[in-house]
Formats: structure tokens, sequence, C-alpha cells
């Protein structure tokens, strides 16, 4: 790691280390238009000669650190995968995207039913696949956001207060997601994406600890559901709303995060066995999601070479899913360029 | 005529210097410097670009110079403390990051090398208030530019 930018001594040890465990380089770049959680290009995803950690220009001190800290974490746990061949994520094939697809629009036309303004076919076809991408990059990213975070919470508590303002803002972001769609997108799938990121909120307000962190405090659409009895629940009308479903599924998301990571020893000795098993864990956890959400067969565990390529293939895959499930009424220059 | 002249090219050099296009931003930096040598912001410019391209002593010489023009810009004295961190020389870039965050307390760079040179030298409770400071800022910045990018 070769680098002019000042690093607070912790975050320097560990780049250090990362380097010198994965036998690997480290760049840092800094981008004036960078997402603000920062951006990790790495050689286990990506036919690159080195890593990059890139980061907003504005990220002068410890929200710098910070964004290092997370990514170096993450490159920790897939190169330790990798050396031992094994590093997968969840990818998608023509197969799994018509199932996807075909479970997501039998789901919306139960919803379509009871709504008075009804989507337009068009707009509905359209949404399906954006959704299935939608979870499968939330699936890719939420469980590994959690097991990121505790771990650097307690390897790094120098940084603690930056964590915590920057995962506020995360959840913040994350929470806005889909908002807009709120009506167009059948409303199982609002609740469950929403769901996942209650529990991962709920998993980090214990874990780092901070209560501003409580979806149930910070979510406005929530803080009537805290400290509400269950009998108070089970008789109002709030048991119809989607953010109350979307508590109750997320309580239940919140057991399948927890269990697994409470087992973990965050503070064992970061060894290459260390983050394999922390690898282990977040498959582990990202799988009982997906049996949870009922999308096991929506998705297949894959090198990351392979969802790569699902992406160059993902127009073609999503048009031949939907002539199996519409038939003619998709046109053969369904989703050409206009 | 000649200032005049050389602010321009200090412009220059800087819009280069932001793309990374270090060689040319150089080239217009020292012109500026042939013409005003007496500007303080020259030289300090100058030392950061030299920081950029990982010559640390060089741009504390840069520094220095700014310093000898105006003892209290405090641009420059943070550039010092950063220098010195660089060239793992603790205790003068701690006096310089505080001489720096004296002279403007809204600085990030001078409270976090002011933070990592006390870590340094092993002052952690100092080091964390430092820290503190310089996050305080950071966030203010951080929140001013993701309300820019709203507004885009």
């Amino acid at each position: 790691m070769k680098t002019e930018m000042p690093l607070s001594k912790p975050i320097r040890r560990f780049l250090n280390t990362t380097e010198e465990l994965l036998d690997t380089e480290i760049s840092l770049l800094r981008q004036p238009d960078a997402e603000s959680g920062g951006t990790l290009v790495d050689i286990y995803t990506y036919d690159i000669e080195r890593n990059v950690i890139i980061f907003p220009a504005q990220y002068i001190g410890l929200l710098k650190d910070f964004i290092i800290a997370k990514h170096c974490t993450n490159l920790m746990i897939k190169g330790a995968a990798a050396k031992r061949g094994e590093y997968k994520v969840c990818s998608y094939t023509e197969d799994s995207v018509y199932r996807g697809l075909r479970q997501i629009y039998l789901d919306a036309l139960k919803d379509e039913v009871n709504k008075k303004d009804k989507l337009p076919v068009q707009k509905l076809i359209r949404m399906l696949f954006i959704l299935f991408s939608h979870f499968n990059e939330d699936l890719n990213e939420l469980p590994w956001n959690a097991i990121v975070n505790a771990s650097v919470y307690h390897r790094m508590p120098k940084i603690r207060k930056t964590q915590l303002y920057h995962v506020m803002k995360e959840s913040k972001n994350d929470m806005d997601e889909m908002m807009d769609q709120e009506s167009i997108i059948p409303r199982r799938y609002f609740v469950l994406n929403k769901a996942m990121f209650y529990a991962r909120d709920m998993f980090l307000s214990k874990t780092l600890p901070a209560d501003e962190l409580m979806p149930v405090l910070n979510i406005p659409q929530m803080k009537k559901f805290n400290h509400l009895e269950v009998k108070e629940m089970l008789t109002t009308r709030w048991t119809h709303t989607a953010w109350y479903q979307s508590k109750v599924f997320g309580d239940n998301m919140l057991e399948i995060i927890e269990k697994p990571l409470n087992q973990v020893n965050w503070s064992a000795e970061p060894t290459l066995d260390y983050y394999y098993d922390l690898y282990k864990v977040g498959i582990n956890l990202s799988n009982h999601l997906l049996g949870y959400m009922t999308m096991r067969d929506w998705y297949v565990w894959e090198e990351p070479k392979h969802l790569l390529a699902a992406h160059g293939n993902k127009g073609n895959y999503e048009k031949k899913a939907l002539k199996k499930i519409f038939g003619d009424l998709i046109a053969d220059s369904w989703g050409d360029p206009v | 005529m000649t200032v005049k002249e050389a602010v321009e090219l200090l412009r220059k050099g800087f819009s280069y210097a932001k793309m990374t296009k270090y060689k040319e931003a150089l080239a217009y930096y020292n012109k500026a410097l042939s013409l005003d040598p007496n500007n303080p912001e020259a030289w300090y410019l100058r030392a950061s670009l030299m920081i950029d391209t990982g010559r640390s002593k060089e741009a504390l010489l840069d520094c220095e110079k700014a310093l000898a023009l105006d003892q209290n810009y405090a641009p420059a004295w943070s550039k010092k403390g950063l220098a010195y961190y660089n060239l793992e020389q603790f205790e003068e870039g701690l006096y310089a990051s505080t001489r720096a965050a004296s002279l403007n307390g809204n600085d990030v760079n001078a409270w976090y090398i002011k933070g990592v040179c006390l870590d340094e030298l092993g002052r952690s409770d100092e080091a964390q208030e430092a820290y503190g400071k310089s996050l305080e800022l950071e966030i203010i910045l951080d929140i001013e530019s993701e309300k820019k990018k709203v507004g885009r």
C-alpha cells in the first residue's frame, strides 16, 4: 500500500495486515462522486491486478478511515474464501430468473385484485425484473454489511463514533429505498425489503450498541410500534399496514441474523482461517434469509465471474422469462432500445 | 500586472492539480512563483502538489517559504503538519497541526493530523479529543456535500 494520505494508526496497521495475509496490494482512491459508503473493487471479483478502495473526496479524516476499515474487512472475508477456492456470490441463471419473475408476477396478481388503481400491464411487467435484481443486490450486500460492521466495531474502538454516524446515514438511505414505489410493487416484497433492513439495523443497534439505530425510533413510520403491547397491536388497524408487517417479519429475520452472529468470537486472532469462518457464517446467514423469503430457487451460489456474466446477459434472461410467462404479449423487440 | 498574471497562473495550475495532472500544474505554479514569489498561497499550493506526489521534504520547504511571508497563514501550517506526519516526525507534525487548528478551528485536516500525531506519540486520550473535533467538522462537510448532491 503506497499512499500519501494520512491514516490513523489502527487503520494503517489493518491495511498492512490485510495486504500481508492476502499477499495482495490495496490502493486508496479519493473521488468527488464516489458512493457515500465507498466502493471496493477487488481482485477476487474483477480481472484486475490490485484492489482499490474508493471513497468520496470530502472524507478526509475518520470517515475515510471507517470506509477503509469496512472494505478491508470485506476484502479479508472475500480473500480468505478465494484462497481456498470457495469464494461465491449470489448469482442467477436463465432458469432461476424465470422462477423468480413468475413468483413475483403471481404475488403481484394477488395484490392487483384488491387495488383500486390497477397497475398498467407494461409497467407491471417491467417491475418484475427490477425487483428481482433488487433482491439479488441486497442479498449480496446486507448480510455482509452486518458482519463487517460488527467486526469493525469490535476491532476498531477508536472509530466507533464515526461508525455510528455512518451506519445511521446508511440506514436512512436503505430505509428510503423503494418508498416511491410502495404503491406499485407487491406488498410482500415491500415488506420483505423493509424487514431485511429493519433486522440489520436492530442487530447493529444491539451490537454497536446504539438506541439511535433502532428502526422503531429512527424510522418515522415505525415510531408508533415502539412500546406497544401485543394485545394493542393485534386489535388495531396497524396490523394491516406494510410497516407493521415489516416489523413482524423483521423481528423474525433478526433472529436469523442474531443466531449465527452471536456465536462469533469477534476478538479472536484475525487470521485467514478466522475470516474464512466469517465467510461461512455469512453464506449460512444468507441461505437462511433466502429460505425465509422463499427465494432459494431464485438464485444460485456461483463464482463472481458468473454474476458478472449474468449481469451481461440480464436483458436476455429477462426477455426469455417474460416470454415464458406472458407468451405473445412480449414482442420479439421487447427490451430493445427505442 | 505580474501579480494579476501570477494569480491567473495559479488558478490554472490548481485546476490541473484537481484533475491530478501534476506535471502541468507544477509548470503553472513554477511560472507563477517566478512572477510573484511573495504570495504565500503560491508556495502553499506548490507544497500541496508536492505532498500529493509523494515529495514531503520539498513540501516542507515550500511551507517554510509561505510561513516566512505570513506567519499566520493557517493552510501552510496545516500542510506542514501533514508533511511532517508523512516524514514520521510526529512531534513537529503535532506542533504544526496544533498551530493550524488554533489559527483556523474549522480545519478538519489540521485536527485529524493532530489526532494521528498524538496517537503515534502514545497520547491516546488527547488524540481522541482531536479526532472528536475532526469528526464533528467532517460530518458538517459531509452533510453539506449531501445537500449539494440532492440539489443537483
